[in-house]
């Protein structure tokens, strides 16, 4: 988030810098003094960027600057750098802390360690009805006193307590803690527990809070996520939800309703006209009778009809019906462009927004919803034996279900974990055998033409490489693993308007990234289709597409553009195993689907491996998943067919 | 369900010296780092002051000699002292020392509030072990929860009075 003004202006503005543990509601107060939203997540790393905006209470006086959450400014993470950067750079903002009223230990923490940095501060005690529903007290007129600064209750939530913030902005005093004695000491682990001493006495008399006799709702479903046994079933149920709702209805329905409804009934058609009118040229388009049928899916293959709509349009292939000579042939040439088979509009728009967006919400919304309810961090607890084989731990599950929405964004998650290795081999795996969103709901569409089998030779496979490359690499990579250490979040209710937010802010990310790869994809194949190239890759390609792989030769183009996007690459695939007599069978779609999910990733996977982990990994993954991908692909097409799939 | 307290003295337990009543583990006395003759000479060293002593016999020997001479107060003390894995889900505790080891992982522990000193209760062991400290629910690798000893308070749920 940026503010547009002249730099001088926002130099000398006052600022106030927002500072906090992680889940203590950071983000809900610098949208309640800013009127501006930030998605800051429910775990760890997915934001390390410093969010700023103008005050809302002062005609944007101020300037408030929002820090990712840290437990301690010491701590060497980018969380605690960004933070400490944050402070060094503005030493006379005032700071405001915000803390979580139930757990004021370790938010005391953190304020002996502004101490320590002589800063002016407000506390704010926020969840202070979290607090009160648990019977707990703190006495704010002593604890202001012992500390020396204002100390304001709020619940952010709820937009109570702002005012009253605002109201003790002015006060903000320096804190009257003396930390002269801790901060001569060398080792942080001997500064920690000295800080701990002091919280005690602060605390003293100051704060109570009984442990709950009667586990709530929320409580218990806690402990059931992270029970050995019921929290794999619970995992499994959150997984066929998962699937159910971006895999089928998203996948499905949504993608009919845009593709179908929206742009092959009625956009096309428009835009067809247009183009007509504006360049003209002798031909007729085909029309067809396409229909389109509303349903509420059941299972991959039964689902609940709702309503059917047939209409008969044109598409985009057309006949000549006289010469194209002259300026006609230009007419054509930008007709093609813009509506053609390899049309700008009628191709790259109706792929970007018509395929990949409604199964890119769908999936966004729902990791959203998990994100918001705390379930996250105890999937990581679930899984954390499983990944120690792979010389990873329980956390580097969060970019790997992150990387079933985009790979893109989840390599930026692997910040998260703590070594070089676990990085690298999480993104490997990533770049490698996870498919994302818009790829696997193609992939589930591919899927409902396979045999029962051989759908679940393709999971198996998919899990297997998973944890066979995972655990080859923890052997070949040196470096160090690290244990798992993970605060678990109390299990909440998830707010509709914060998982609203995330989801909107995500698919945004994801527009802007993905809208110009299909663009310059489709004129790629644009460019390639008119100077006959497709069909000289196509013969390029033959020994290993066809000699090797046993595809069709065509299909060389799919891989090509998978470079560009693996979801293109899937859609493309997906277009010739549809329709009326698919270029495929059923045997060389599964090998098909195989070595486009093992393929690179796309373009953007790529730029965001070599900025986060250097060029060299780039290249090094590269030349690992490009020939193993065949490898496999390969494989899977004589021992597949040998069995009989 | 309730896993045997690693007993004083025994291979992986906890030894107490009794020239300068320094705890330490078995595995760390020196006999184990560098002394050519390992532990067959029977005594161990301990590593805070050197004091070579006789570690108490294990197996059928040693139980009669417990029969005989039962453990002292002091010694009861050590034995109270367990790997935090070892506790079962619901047990309170308090823990007495955090293992020095690679990196900074002690002073991230103590950030959570994980310092000899506090007062925890283990809220399951598998697949990771969660602890509560406080307001504060944390997942430990079982590797971690392996370095942290803790003291069960006296009439700990553990071992109900029958």
């Amino acid at each position: 988030m940026e503010i547009h003004q002249p730099a001088g202006v926002a130099e000398s503005r006052p600022r106030l810098l927002l500072v906090g543990n992680p889940n203590v509601g950071k983000s809900v107060l610098f949208k309640n003094l800013t009127g501006r939203y930030v998605t800051v997540s429910n775990y760890p790393g997915t934001t390390v960027e410093v969010a700023r905006a103008s005050s809302t209470w002062d005609a944007g006086a101020t300037e408030v600057v929002d820090t990712p959450g840290v437990n301690d400014l010491d701590q060497a993470n980018e969380e605690g750098r960004a933070t400490r950067e944050m402070l060094a750079r503005h030493p006379d903002a005032l700071v405001v802390q915000v803390a979580d009223a139930k757990n004021l230990r370790r938010a005391l923490l953190l304020t002996l360690q502004l101490a320590e940095r002589r800063r002016s501060s407000v506390l704010v005690l926020n969840m202070m009805d979290e607090l009160e529903a648990r019977g707990g007290r703190i006495d704010l007129e002593a604890l202001s006193e012992r500390l020396g600064v204002p100390v304001v209750t709020t619940i952010a939530s709820e937009g109570r307590g702002t005012d009253d913030v605002i109201r003790a902005l002015p006060t903000g005093s320096r804190l009257a803690v003396d930390q002269g004695l801790v901060a001569k000491l060398e080792d942080a682990y001997a500064r920690n527990r000295a800080r701990l001493e002091q919280v005690n006495e602060l605390l003293q008399g100051v704060f109570a809070l009984e442990q709950p006799t009667q586990p709530t709702f929320g409580v218990r479903l806690g402990f059931w996520a992270m029970h050995p046994v019921k929290g794999l079933g619970l995992l499994a149920a959150v997984m066929a939800g998962l699937f159910w709702l971006v895999g089928l209805v998203g996948a499905g329905t949504f993608v009919d309703l845009m593709e179908v409804g929206l742009f092959q009934q009625r956009l096309n058609p428009a835009l067809l006209r247009v183009a007509d009118a504006v360049l003209p040229f002798p031909h007729e388009h085909r029309i067809e009778e396409l229909e389109l049928t509303v349903e509420i899916p059941v299972s991959p293959v039964h689902a609940v009809p709702l309503g059917s709509s047939v209409r008969e349009v044109e598409v985009p292939e057309y006949e000549l019906t006289g010469p194209v000579v002259g300026w006609r042939r230009a007419a054509r040439f930008g007709h093609d462009l813009l509506v053609g088979e390899y049309g700008l509009l009628t191709m790259a728009l109706s792929y970007s927004l018509a395929i990949v967006l409604p199964i890119v919400a769908t999936f966004f919304f729902c990791f959203s919803l998990l994100e918001d309810s705390g379930y996250l961090p105890r999937m990581a607890i679930l899984v954390n034996r499983l990944f120690r084989a792979m010389g990873l731990n329980g956390k580097a599950v969060l970019p790997m279900v992150l990387g079933l929405g985009c790979a893109t964004m989840a390599t930026m998650t692997t910040r998260i974990l703590d070594t070089r290795k676990e990085r690298v081999v999480t993104t490997l795996l990533l770049a490698l055998a996870v498919p994302c969103s818009a790829q696997l709901g193609v992939l589930m569409a591919m899927m409902t033409r396979l045999s029962l089998p051989a759908a679940a030779l393709w999971i198996v496979l998919m899990v297997a490489v998973v944890f066979l490359v995972g655990w080859l690499t923890a052997r070949v990579f040196g470096g160090g693993s690290s244990d798992l250490i993970l605060e678990v979040p109390p299990m909440r209710r998830p707010q509709l308007a914060n998982v609203t937010t995330k989801t909107m802010g995500r698919i945004r990310w994801y527009l802007v990234e993905v809208i110009p790869l299909f663009l310059l994809g489709t004129l790629l194949l644009f460019v390639l289709d008119r100077l006959a190239l497709l069909d000289a890759l196509a013969r390029v390609g033959r020994p290993l597409v066809v000699g090797w792989l046993g595809l069709p030769a065509e299909t060389a183009a799919a891989f090509l553009v998978g470079f560009l996007r693996r979801d293109f690459g899937a859609v493309y695939l997906l277009d010739a195993t549809i329709g009326p007599n698919p270029a495929l069978d059923e045997h060389q779609i599964l090998v098909a689907m195989v070595t486009i999910t093992l393929f690179m990733p796309c373009f953007a996977t790529f730029l965001m491996i070599a900025r986060e982990h250097g060029r060299k990994v780039v290249v090094a993954m590269t030349l690992f998943i490009f020939p193993f991908a065949f490898l496999v692909g390969g494989l899977i097409h004589r021992l597949a067919g040998w069995a009989g799939l | 369900m309730a896993s045997p307290k690693v007993a004083w003295g025994a291979k992986g337990g906890f030894q107490l010296c009794p020239l300068c009543g320094f705890e330490f583990q078995t595995d760390d006395t020196l006999c184990r780092h560098g002394c050519p003759l390992r532990s067959h000479c029977g005594l161990i060293r301990c590593p805070g002051c050197g004091y070579e002593f006789a570690d108490r016999p294990s197996g059928i020997l040693g139980r009669i000699r417990s029969l005989i001479a039962p453990r002292e107060a002091w010694e009861e003390e050590v034995c109270a002292l367990v790997p935090l894995r070892t506790l079962r889900a619901g047990a309170r505790a308090e823990v007495v020392s955090v293992r020095e080891s690679r990196g900074d992982r002690r002073s991230t522990l103590a950030v959570y509030g994980l310092v000899p000193g506090a007062e925890i209760e283990v809220v399951q062991r598998t697949p990771a072990v969660v602890v509560r400290i406080g307001e504060t629910e944390l997942a430990l690798d079982p590797a971690i929860a392996d370095e942290i000893l803790v003291r069960e308070p006296p009439g700990d749920p553990k071992s109900p009075a029958p």
